[in-house]
């Protein structure tokens, strides 16, 4: 299992931001996570990634436990996990190749390796022609993108993803989507918090765990025939490589 | 191992650049705190040497026994004069104290009916000054007890008044200077420690990314403890300048009467422990500010 969850809870103070959750996610397995803002999504992924502590009950990620995750053990879980959240999280005064490099230079790869690696991500993702342009100078999507080329470039095991697309116009949303689809084909598992409609119907295969007060009210598959995305091309020329360039996004020798 | 080890310190060096503003500003707070600090070592060390001018010196007059012949007192005086330590010593046979007393009494004073019968005895006014290193516990005691060891001499006095001064100054040193500068670095802790803290808000966003992206804390901290060394190092430096220029152009504010007082600049190993101090306090404080 990926990701196994048992009757876990969290509160901040006397509010319950989570209350007896339970799920498991196998590997390859995509995940959405709904709910309004306040359900708990937000403090489940933080739990999972190992920004909050596990106080009530049992979670695993990636064959690590959060309940003996000590502090020192945190870097290594979070180099199995990537994490892409909706105000991007990237430095905006350095370049694209830099923001996506470092998940890779706090691993110590050897350079000559991971300058590889970055370009053939960033030529994936369509940012190949803004590899040294300095993230303030790019648009949202573009920043958005670029925060999904760091999350995945170290070939994580699990994708932890906080409405990536909440800052995002239909068309972008569309498209970042099916990078997060063409990810998932090669084996990644991915959660994904979001509330959006459109998001949900881009992966019809996906499971829905649907939070609501901190407690998870429905779970399951989407209905047979709720696949009503039809993934646009890209909106711009320069925006998305082509079929082969995302191949760049399989895991190379293996996953670090 | 090493080639990571340089590049994580290039990067602190690098990073020096991305907030330029905040980094001048912390900069000039250490450089700040660094010279109010030399300002008040320098008043320590001008008082304290200005103290050390007087501790030491000691003067008592001593007395000859009636009885004793002219040689006697001579070889005394001899030995008084071979004593280390001596920068005074004025003597006075029976004959020059009577014409000493009598001109410090002025007409009054005709003693010229004494000559044949004079009462008083041969004396003399010796000074010691004894420097600090040569200042073993006792050493006013001791001096006063070679000499009135001296097989002629009757009696010895001397004004406790240079020995209780310095005794006081060891006392001050012990009770007052030591907690201030003890409060002193605690202060200089405080302000140099919250100042890089502030400092590191403006980069809390790119230590969260790290931290996400699986950054070890070393790596996380090495760039950011070689921002805090540059900080401290040069703001400390910036400090000790700014001392000094403080100090050329206030060194002879004080040397008039009565005082006299040409204030000195800091010794050597006081500017390198202040340096250093600040050096150390804004590298720890970049070390501990991201937990």
């Amino acid at each position: 299992m990926m990701v196994n969850v048992e009757r876990l809870s969290y509160s901040f103070g006397t509010h319950w931001a989570l209350k007896d959750i339970s799920f498991t996610l196998a590997k390859g397995e995509f995940l959405f996570l709904t709910g309004h803002s306040g359900a708990g999504k937000s403090t489940l992924l933080k739990m999972l990634y190992g920004a909050l502590p596990v106080t009530r009950g049992r979670a695993s990620v990636a064959g690590m436990s959060l309940n003996t995750l000590k502090k020192r053990h945190i870097p290594g879980l979070r180099r199995k996990v990537g994490v892409v959240f909706q105000d991007f999280k990237i430095l905006p005064h350095r370049t694209v190749f830099d923001n996506v490099a470092m998940a890779l230079e706090v691993r110590g790869m050897p350079r000559a390796h991971l300058e590889r690696r970055v370009r053939a991500v960033v030529r994936a993702l369509g940012l190949d022609t803004k590899s040294y342009s300095p993230c303030e100078h790019l648009s949202g999507g573009e920043q958005q993108r670029v925060a999904i080329a760091r999350s995945m470039v170290a070939n994580p095991e699990l994708i932890l993803a906080d409405e990536p697309t909440g800052n995002l116009d239909f068309d972008l949303t569309m498209h970042l989507m099916d990078i997060f689809k063409q990810f998932n084909t090669y084996g990644t598992s991915i959660i994904m918090a979001t509330h959006s409609r459109e998001v949900l119907d881009c992966v019809p295969e996906a499971r829905i765990l649907h939070l609501q007060d901190g407690r998870v009210v429905a779970e399951g598959e989407q209905p047979p025939g709720s696949d009503t995305c039809s993934c646009p091309p890209a909106p711009d020329a320069d925006m998305a490589g082509s079929g082969d360039d995302t191949d760049a996004l399989l895991p190379e020798g293996g996953r670090s | 191992m090493i080639g990571r080890f340089l590049r994580l310190t290039l990067r602190g060096l690098a990073d020096f650049r991305l907030h330029p503003v905040a980094q001048l500003l912390t900069m000039v707070a250490v450089a700040m705190v660094t010279l109010l600090t030399g300002l008040i070592l320098t008043g320590f060390h001008t008082v304290n040497l200005e103290l050390l001018k007087s501790r030491g010196q000691v003067e008592f007059q001593a007395y000859w026994k009636q009885d004793q012949s002219r040689d006697a007192v001579r070889a005394d005086w001899d030995a008084i004069g071979a004593m280390p330590h001596l920068t005074d010593f004025a003597t006075f046979t029976p004959e020059d104290a009577l014409t000493e007393l009598a001109s410090t009494l002025g007409e009054s004073g005709d003693f010229s009916w004494l000559a044949g019968d004079n009462p008083l005895p041969h004396s003399a006014l010796v000074r010691f000054a004894v420097p600090p290193e040569a200042q073993e516990e006792g050493w006013a005691a001791r001096l006063l007890t070679a000499l009135k060891e001296l097989p002629g001499v009757d009696t010895v006095n001397y004004t406790p008044f240079q020995t209780d001064l310095a005794q006081g100054w060891m006392t001050l040193s012990q009770v007052v200077i030591w907690p201030v500068l003890g409060f002193l670095g605690l202060v200089i802790s405080l302000v140099v420690h919250n100042t890089i803290k502030l400092s590191l808000l403006t980069r809390m966003d790119e230590i969260e990314i790290l931290s996400l992206v699986g950054a070890s804390p070393s790596y996380i901290r090495w760039p950011l403890l070689t921002s805090g060394f540059l900080q401290g190092f040069v703001g400390a430096s910036a400090g000790l300048g700014l001392l000094a220029g403080v100090h050329s152009l206030a060194a002879d504010a004080l040397d008039f009467a009565p005082f006299f007082i040409r204030i000195p600049f800091l010794p050597l190993e006081q500017m390198l422990m202040l340096a250093g101090g600040v050096t150390l306090v804004a590298m720890a404080s970049s070390w501990v500010a991201v937990k």
